[in-house]
């Protein structure tokens, strides 16, 4: 919303915008409510789902967030929350670009630095399954796509 | 006058510690009072244009011939030095730690960040062949090929001395580097080779010879010197 806003000031300045360049701002209106739902509903979810991703994929592979000796499962944590705060802001306000442009690309490079790709593809993978049992089909197939771009993202090896 | 140069965009001024600070809108702000671009570390910035980029090639190449490429690749080394020891500022301040205590890939990302907001290019590092004491630096989208074109020669000579100069400095060891493919050349992306003078010099000697990137690869994994 707030990329294609910026988009199309930048795009019909000058001159007015035609019907088809507004188009997408009552697209946005009809869906906003259902956003906002979804976002406070995203709100208090956050730990329990949190929470039941990790026991997910440490129930399918017990070493997922270890490396070594060492326990990941604090950090993983910290960027699990992280990433699930950025991609509520990006439903709510419609605009996976800013989430791409603002965060994804830069953690991409981290996680990759990190060889994390194989956690970031389990971690996005088992958050979908885990969401669909909290959220109902239309808050699902708004916030899914978003979770779908965080795992092709983080989660693909090069 | 001394100017001061310091960062305050919104995004800072809200959270001077994110790291995720690359956007447009977050890394560069624009002073038009004062006639300054500073960037989230404070630096100055200056815009250039594809034109610039090409009169400066040119020009240096009308004035000292094939010594130009020579020429690009030490301005790149001091570039290089030069950032490394404010990389290394801005990092510690940045993470609260020092830079030789952070994990090396991490580290190289870090670094780059910068230039990639600053629009010269996307970089991968291929650390794989460390241990042999080489590795391969990929580059989409150089600033410098993209704006020459197809011009049948590697053109990323500062891009070299970049990487030569800033590996130098942050592994205290002389590194040379050398651009082994070229989106210049007609490839999709440039190559880099970052190495000891003595696998730097091999490679320039196949590629004269007509060797491709991947014919060098080879060669080197093999362990082949000229």
């Amino acid at each position: 919303m707030l990329s294609q806003m910026q988009r199309l000031s930048f795009e019909a300045e000058g001159r007015y915008a035609s019907d088809e360049e507004l188009r997408f701002i009552p697209e946005y209106l009809k869906t906003y409510e259902l956003r906002l739902q979804t976002y406070q509903k995203l709100q208090e979810l956050e730990q329990t789902v949190i929470q039941q991703v990790q026991e997910k994929m440490l129930a399918q592979d017990p070493n997922i967030l270890r490396s070594g000796n060492v326990d990941l499962a604090p950090k993983w944590k910290r960027d699990a929350i992280r990433t699930w705060r950025y991609s509520a802001a990006a439903l709510l306000m419609d605009d996976t670009e800013t989430l791409r442009d603002r965060f994804l690309l830069w953690f991409q490079t981290v996680m990759r630095a990190f060889g994390a790709q194989k956690s970031c593809n389990a971690t996005y993978a088992t958050m979908q399954e885990v969401v669909k049992q909290h959220l109902t089909p239309q808050q699902a197939s708004l916030f899914l796509p978003i979770l779908v771009l965080n795992q092709r993202l983080l989660g693909s090896v090069q | 006058m001394t100017l001061i140069l310091d960062h305050q965009t919104p995004a800072k001024q809200q959270n001077a510690k994110k790291h995720n600070h690359y956007s447009f809108k977050d890394f560069f702000q624009f002073e038009p009072n004062k006639g300054t671009i500073v960037d989230w570390n404070d630096a100055q910035n200056i815009l250039a244009t594809e034109d610039f980029i090409i009169g400066l090639v040119e020009g240096l190449e009308e004035e000292v011939g094939e010594a130009s490429a020579a020429i690009m690749y030490t301005i790149g080394c001091e570039w290089g030095q030069k950032d490394a020891f404010f990389f290394e500022k801005w990092f510690e301040k940045e993470f609260d730690r020092p830079v030789r205590q952070t994990s090396l890939m991490f580290l190289l990302e870090t670094w780059w960040w910068p230039y990639t907001a600053q629009g010269w290019g996307r970089w991968e590092v291929d650390m794989g062949d460390r241990r042999q004491g080489f590795m391969f630096i990929n580059l989409f989208d150089s600033a410098l090929a993209r704006t020459l074109g197809d011009v049948g020669k590697p053109v990323c000579h500062l891009y070299a001395g970049l990487f030569s100069g800033f590996f130098t400095e942050m592994v205290k060891k002389q590194l040379g580097c050398i651009e082994i493919q070229c989106y210049s050349m007609g490839e999709t992306y440039c190559k880099f080779l970052l190495g000891g003078q003595e696998r730097i010099d091999a490679a320039s000697f196949w590629l004269n010879e007509g060797a491709t990137a991947k014919d060098i690869e080879k060669r080197l994994r093999a362990g082949e010197m000229k």
